[in-house]
């Protein structure tokens, strides 16, 4: 054992809690040591010293302070009973809490962004693409209909171009009111002219 | 077998306010020992003792749960409230404990403190200057202790000053007790150091 490892053990020797073999091999450092010796008596007297320091006692008005204090003071509450009994307090406590804060808010620009896309993006190009895989027969079904004569069907098909273009560039009407619009007007003009 | 203050936390969840008082009773004193010897500062240890019994106090229902014992329940809470207190603070070592103690102090309790500090052993040779010696230690010791980077400190406050085992501060501080006993070892050692030109 060297004068650091020696060193090491200076707090469990002073509290006999060495183990037997450790315990020799410091002691023998120690006899033969003058310097770890001189170090471990300024140890043991210094810790003495520490532990004589006298106690620090509270003043006489602590307690009174202290009920004043928990006067004000509410205890937290136990069961699912005084939990509910405090009502949404509770509930909005939670997000009164940073990261709870900091989630909500992320899970509401994900939802916002989420409804834009499925509106914008992912629901136009749900059309474009029923529009290029529907056969035309099917898509014409829903337009010409079997009893209407050559000119009325005529002037239907031009009625319903008018109004795609007017829906389409003069006022921004979005795809699912578009497609609703197009039905609407076909089996309006249909059962006017007795089709159904 | 449960000790008194686990008794008496039970009681007081079950209603009974005294039992609160009694362990408020049982542990200020202590407490209040322990922030000031810790932060070096007995004004702001009053005002971090009580915050500790508030905190108790609003969680008292959890305590079971924690699992913990009461006592370094109310260590490891007050030494978090020092560690911000000196972390808010920052600089910490704005009033000496001592000076504090014997600063105006209008209360029995301190008058009584000063008195212990001076006729503190039974010495029949009792001499003034003795007392004042030991008062100049004391000081110096307090000082060094405030000096000691905090990680050492806290350990050994609450070895050397509080009493507590090994044990029980690993369980205040959540470290293994090796690193505990190597810490507390190593605050001994600077405190010698600094405790050269005294002893």
């Amino acid at each position: 054992m060297n004068c650091l490892q020696a060193e090491e053990h200076f707090s469990a020797h002073l509290e006999d809690t060495l183990d037997y073999q450790t315990l020799q091999g410091f002691e023998e450092h120690l006899a033969a040591c003058d310097a770890c010796q001189h170090e471990y008596t300024r140890f043991q007297e210094s810790v003495k010293a520490v532990r004589q320091l006298p106690q620090i006692e509270p003043s006489l008005h602590f307690m009174s302070t202290l009920q004043q204090r928990l006067a004000t003071e509410q205890r937290e509450p136990s069961s699912v009973k005084e939990i509910a009994a405090t009502g949404w307090g509770r509930v909005l406590d939670v997000f009164r809490r940073p990261r709870w804060a900091f989630s909500g808010i992320i899970a509401l620009i994900l939802a916002a962004a989420g409804t834009y896309f499925y509106q914008e993006g992912a629901f136009f190009n749900q059309d474009a693409h029923q529009a290029s895989v529907t056969p035309t027969s099917q898509r014409q079904e829903t337009v010409i209909l079997p009893e209407v004569s050559v000119q009325q069907s005529r002037r239907l098909t031009r009625d319903n171009r008018q109004l795609q273009r007017r829906s389409v560039f003069s006022t921004p009407v979005q795809p699912m009111q578009q497609r609703y619009m197009l039905k609407q007007v076909s089996y309006t003009t249909s059962s006017t002219s007795g089709g159904l | 077998m449960p000790d008194l203050d686990d008794e008496l936390m039970e009681r007081y969840q079950k209603g009974d306010e005294n039992a609160f008082t009694l362990l408020v009773r049982r542990h200020q004193q202590p407490l209040v020992n322990f922030i000031a010897r810790f932060i070096n500062d007995r004004d702001s240890a009053e005002d971090l003792a009580q915050e500790t019994f508030i905190r108790i106090f609003k969680a008292a229902n959890r305590y079971k749960s924690e699992g913990a014992h009461f006592k370094t329940w109310m260590y490891h809470i007050a030494s978090n409230l020092c560690k911000n207190e000196l972390r808010n603070r920052g600089r910490r070592d704005r009033y000496r404990v001592d000076n504090v103690v014997n600063s105006g102090s209008d209360s029995d309790g301190d008058t009584e403190q000063v008195d212990l500090i001076a006729s503190a052993p039974a010495n029949p040779a009792f001499e003034p200057e003795v007392a004042l010696e030991r008062k100049e230690l004391q000081n110096a010791i307090q000082d060094a202790i405030a000096e000691l980077p905090e990680q050492y400190r806290l350990p050994l406050v609450l070895r050397d000053l509080q009493g507590l085992s090994y044990d029980e501060i690993s369980e205040v501080l959540e470290l293994r007790s090796g690193t505990t006993k190597s810490r507390i070892n190593r605050a001994r050692l600077m405190l010698k150091e600094k405790l050269k030109p005294f002893i």
